[in-house]
């Protein structure tokens, strides 16, 4: 059974609904994520996939439904939408650094200025991070300066600086070269590995067959099939995910 | 063959082609530049001895001589002291001092305008975006000097007159004379007011500095900038209380036809003030607004995916991008400023051109020496400004690979 | 067998989602500041078009001989529109003689007959149609404006223009109806199927048959002069800022490719000229050139006051625009002018073929931006003592009839001005959001 049985729940997620104006994008989402699990979703472009991620930390406000992060009611409308943060971490596919600071200011910055811990404190924490992402070295450099697969580190690591529970990765690695997709899914590995909770969009399959505990199918708004990678892969249930399969594999 | 012979002058050095062909190239280079230099020089040799030809016909120098010379005509405003039996230089300064006077005054409201209307311009309330928008487009599609003109003829030139002025607060005074405000008159005690001034400020930027310090230290922080602030208005404040009020106001009053007392300024001044600001103002906004918006929504998603508090998203991550594409242009709107303040010259406001190249050049003749001091200085003016400028971009500048 | 899977259908979204109400909500009333401001805004919105409508509607005289008239009718509560009808053809033609008003609006004519094809689907000579539009419409409308004696030049040039107007409509009416351009049409039905020599002659034949005969059609006319000196109103607005624009883009271009080119000299001298006129106040260029042209000129040498103020504005409008067009040359990738020269191409090719499309294209808005600059600039003619149409404005309130008549004609020339630089604004967004949305696909 699974490697978590019996574990906290990290997420929970409960006929999730939610519009773009008219256009209905998440339709009826059921999802419980325990705690230490790793969740691959998949699913075409459009399909919802970012928004439902989105809904997680409250950079989107759904309209129905309810989500439990940590055991937090998400309210609606954002009212408590810092409580949810401090607990998740988010990377996005575009990194989103903050380009005038340097590396080491990117990661000090909500430590020092939203958790009031002091700076040499702070600085120890990032180097801590940059090194386990394995770019201390370029810690006094500014984002602009470093590889795609660099910068994302940096956002992994300036992530992990605010200390979350829960990380949701939204498609870290199709914004970069096929080289460095390796550094950065080396580094999710090891996040995996060390008992994060972890939410990943994402269409390395490679990835998702090591380390996922549950992959996600979605297609227009709805999770369509949801498994262990070994029964996801070798036998979908639906004609729906084995079109998409046959497409990326 | 002939493909490369066409190639420009430029690449045809590092190509491996036969001699000759390099040859051409600098040949022509050095023809296109000497054909250019002659005519130019052709030109100024024509110009400069047609101007001799003519001043000696007229009797004219060309001269500086004229700048000691006392001018002898007035002038209705002046921000340093001037009387009618001054120099020319001085008259140039005087002009000088008016321009930087309207200059000033006026980019200080157009930027406090610009930013409010721009800041308005991206609000989520509909109506006062859209309110905004209607202010932008309609003062930056019309003419600047038919705004000033308008201003001048349509409003402060049919104000009452001193009779029956516009006085607002018993203190500030509106009439087809111009505007009236009391003058403050320092008394014995009220330098310890100024004093404290400058010490409550002082004191303010070293909290601020302190507050910093301190967070790195222990983490832990306080409002110090609402606490600066409260200090730079409350010290001197009390100050001036405790000595019992050392600044008293002299205020305009009506004495016959006109008021006097006070500081005023001509109705020209004012329009040209007004419009200048309220124009400007509506290129200020648009530079603030797409300041703003050019900081990425992702930016703005990773501070809240990070958890940031809002006041030091705006303070760390808005402000210090957005003023870098802020910055530059509104240096060049400030340029502007000046530059269109020039244009006082239509409402008969002394300012350097009016005073200048207007009366002093019909009153003397020397048109050569005046229009080439006018010229000097508005040229150092912008050297100046693009030399400070220059510096700031490199200074900010992203640092990219 | 694998499962079919059928999405769930779309739910509309919960009522208090959508309508009118939500949105009046939203974007209105979200929280108590908000709709205090909203109350405000729109209390300040009323306040301000009532009190333009009251004055320039509700309250307004529309018949009176004199300003004493309005004031005694509705005092200053309204407006007192026949001062600006009287002069209404003041402010539009300036004191061009009134019988010869219909020279100017046949000159407006032909502009407007020479760019409609522009607009039309289906023309393939578009950049024809506006080269000639700038380079031979000039000479035409010149007649028509000035008149007087042509002499044997004039007189070809005009004919040019003449010929020009007519190629541009045959070519069209050719290209919408048969697809091919009114050369080949012509070459092809004149000298036969194939014979390429024999078509370019004919071709060449038919033009110097069109163009004798414009000027056989141009030496029978003879329109009295009609002096600058009388040129007012929006006409010479609409005359200085022109000539002003045709004359800033080419000269803008030349002077930004000098500043960038690597011969000293040249670098050196757009350089100085550029910075000069640029950091110098337009006005005080006017005056420059007022006052000091007579002093360069060679004794007895006259030139007209319009003259010296077009040939101010139009040199200041090429320093702004050099700056302009440089902005775009810098934004072109270095990569351009490698792949240029990797072809063989020469520096004009290169810069002609390659780079300036490409510099001009990114830069439509900012140069769109600076002709209405241009436009809204020329009203500082009237300070050197032109009456272009700010001016006339002006000279209606020391009317003796209408003295003091300022605001009326403000209103006017001010929504006359608003109206032309709104337009043109707008046009260059929507043009940059067409050029946009290419770049992106
Ligand atoms: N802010 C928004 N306003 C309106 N529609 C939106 C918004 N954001 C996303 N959408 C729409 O919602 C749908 C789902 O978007 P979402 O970004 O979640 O898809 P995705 O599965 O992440 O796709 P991709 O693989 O392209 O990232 C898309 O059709 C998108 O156009
Ligand atoms: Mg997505």
């Amino acid at each position: 059974m699974s490697r978590v049985e019996g574990a906290r729940k990290a997420i929970e997620i409960v006929k999730l609904n939610k519009w773009f104006g008219q256009f209905h994008v998440l339709k009826d989402i059921d999802l419980t994520v325990r705690e230490r699990e790793i969740y691959v979703i998949c699913g075409p472009s459009g399909s919802g996939k970012s928004t439902l991620i989105r809904c997680i930390n409250q950079l989107e406000h759904h309209q129905e439904g309810d989500i439990l992060v940590d055991g937090v009611l998400v309210e609606k409308g954002g009212k408590n939408q810092e409580t949810i943060r401090r607990t998740t971490g988010m990377v996005f596919q575009q990194f989103n650094l903050f380009p005038h600071l340097t590396v080491l200011e990117n990661c000090t910055l909500t430590p020092t200025l939203g958790l009031g811990m002091p700076r040499a404190e702070a600085e120890e924490l990032a180097m801590f991070h940059l090194k386990r992402v394995g770019i201390e070295d370029q810690a006094l450099k500014y984002p602009l300066q470093l590889s795609g697969g660099q910068q994302q580190r940096v956002a992994i690591a300036r992530s992990l600086c605010t200390r979350p529970k829960i990380m949701l990765f939204d498609e870290p690695t199709s914004a970069l070269d096929p080289e460095m997709i390796k550094e950065v899914l080396d580094v999710m590995v090891e996040l995996a590995d060390s008992g994060m909770t972890m939410i990943c969009v994402t269409h390395e399959m490679g990835f998702a067959r090591q380390v996922a505990d549950k992959i996600l199918f979605m297609d227009q708004g709805e999770i369509v099939e949801s498994g262990p990678p070994g029964e996801f892969f070798l036998n979908p249930r639906y004609d729906r995910t084995e079109q998409f399969l046959s497409h990326i594999l | 063959m002939a493909a490369t012979e066409q190639t420009g002058s430029r690449s045809s050095t590092e190509r491996t082609g036969p001699g000759r062909l390099l040859y051409d190239a600098t040949v022509r280079a050095i023809f296109l530049q000497a054909l250019t230099a002659a005519l130019v020089v052709g030109l100024f040799a024509w110009l400069i001895y047609n101007t001799m030809v003519n001043l000696q016909e007229r009797n004219l120098s060309a001269g500086f001589g004229f700048l000691d010379v006392s001018a002898g005509f007035g002038i209705s405003f002046t921000l340093i002291p001037y009387e009618e039996g001054d120099t020319y230089l001085r008259v140039f300064f005087v002009g000088i001092a008016n321009t930087l006077l309207v200059a000033a005054v006026s980019i200080a409201l157009a930027t406090i305008i610009g930013l409010f209307v721009g800041l308005a311009r991206l609000s989520d309330n509909w109506i006062v975006a859209k309110l905004s928008r209607a202010y932008i487009e309609l003062l930056r599609n019309t003419p600047l000097l038919l705004q000033i003109i308008a201003w001048f003829f349509g409003v402060f030139n049919l104000l009452p007159r001193p009779r029956d002025s516009v006085v607002m607060a018993e203190a500030f005074v509106l009439n087809n004379r111009g505007f009236y405000m009391p003058a403050p008159v320092p008394e014995l005690g009220f330098g310890y007011v100024m004093a404290a001034f400058v010490v409550a400020l002082l004191g303010a930027i070293a909290l601020y500095r302190w507050e910093d310090a301190r967070r790195d230290r222990t983490g832990k922080s306080f409002p110090a900038i609402s606490t600066g602030l409260a200090m730079i208005v409350l010290v001197p404040l009390v100050v001036h209380l405790a000595l019992g009020r050392p600044l008293s106001w002299d205020p305009p009053v009506l004495q016959g036809f006109n008021f006097v007392g006070g500081v005023s300024v001509p109705p020209a001044f004012c329009a040209l003030i007004v419009a200048l600001s309220a124009y400007t103002s509506a290129f200020i906004a648009e530079i603030v607004r797409s300041g703003i918006q050019s900081v990425s929504k992702g930016q703005l998603e990773a501070a809240g995916a990070l958890n940031l508090p809002p006041t030091w998203t705006l303070r760390r991550v808005i402000l210090p991008q957005a003023l870098r594409v802020i910055i530059p242009p509104l240096i060049s709107q400030y340029l502007n400023i000046t530059k269109n303040s020039s244009l006082a010259i239509a409402i008969g406001f002394p300012d350097l051109v009016s005073v200048w190249m207007n009366t002093s050049l019909n009153q003397s003749g020397r048109a050569i020496p005046i229009v080439a001091m006018t010229m000097a200085f508005y040229c150092l003016v912008s050297l100046t400004v693009s030399l400070v400028m220059n510096s700031y971009n490199r200074r900010v500048q992203i640092k990219e690979r | 067998m694998a499962l079919v899977f059928e999405s769930k259908p779309d739910r509309p979204p919960p009522r208090d989602e959508t309508g009118l109400a939500v949105w009046v909500r939203r974007n209105l009333f979200r929280d108590v500041p908000n709709a205090l401001m909203t109350l405000l805004g729109f209390y300040i919105a009323y306040v301000v078009v009532a009190a333009v409508l009251d004055w320039a509607i509700f309250n307004a005289v529309w018949e009176a001989d004199t300003r004493r008239e309005c004031l005694d009718a509705v005092g200053r509560s309204g407006a007192c529109w026949p001062g600006v009808v009287e002069w209404l053809p003041n402010l539009v033609y300036g004191l061009y003689p009134k019988d010869a008003v219909w020279r100017i609006n046949l000159g407006f004519l032909a502009l407007v007959l020479w760019l409609i094809p522009l607009w039309m689907p289906r023309v393939k000579s578009k950049v024809a149609v506006g080269l000639t539009a700038v380079t031979l419409y000039p000479f035409l409308a010149s007649y028509f404006f000035l008149g007087g004696d042509k002499g044997i030049v004039w007189s070809a040039l005009i004919s040019l223009g003449l010929s020009g107007l007519v190629w541009v409509w045959a070519t069209t009416i050719s290209e919408r109806v048969t697809g091919q351009s009114i050369a080949e049409l012509l070459g092809k039905t004149l000298a036969g199927g194939d014979n390429d020599v024999l078509q370019r002659r004919a071709v060449r034949g038919a033009g110097l048959v069109l163009f004798l005969a414009a000027y056989g059609l141009v030496s029978t006319w003879s329109l009295a002069e009609v002096r600058t000196q009388f040129w007012g109103g929006l006409f010479l607005t609409l005359v200085i800022s022109g000539i002003g624009i045709t004359f800033s883009l080419p000269a803008g271009i030349l002077l930004a490719l000098g500043r960038r080119s690597n011969l000293p000299v040249i670098a050196v001298l757009s350089t100085l000229f550029i910075e000069l006129f640029r950091s110098v106040p337009l006005i005080t260029i006017l005056f420059m050139f007022n006052t000091m042209l007579p002093l360069f000129m060679p004794e007895g040498m006259e030139v007209n006051q319009l003259a010296r103020a077009i040939v101010a504005v139009c040199l200041f409008a090429a320093a702004y625009m050099a700056e302009v067009i440089r902005g775009g040359l810098q934004a072109i990738p270095k990569g351009q002018y490698e792949a240029a020269a990797s072809l063989g191409l020469g520096y004009w090719q290169t810069t002609t073929q390659v780079v300036l499309p490409q510099a001009l294209k990114i830069m439509i808005p900012t140069i769109v931006g600076n002709f209405i600059g241009l436009f809204k600039d020329t009203t500082l003619v009237s300070i050197i003592g032109l009456f272009d149409l700010m001016n006339m404005a002006r000279a209606v309130g020391e009317d003796t009839d209408w003295l003091g008549l300022f605001i009326e004609p403000f209103f006017v020339v001010s929504l006359t001005y608003f109206v032309f630089c709104f337009a043109m604004s707008s046009y260059s967004i929507r043009l940059e959001e067409k050029l946009s949305a290419g770049r992106e696909r």
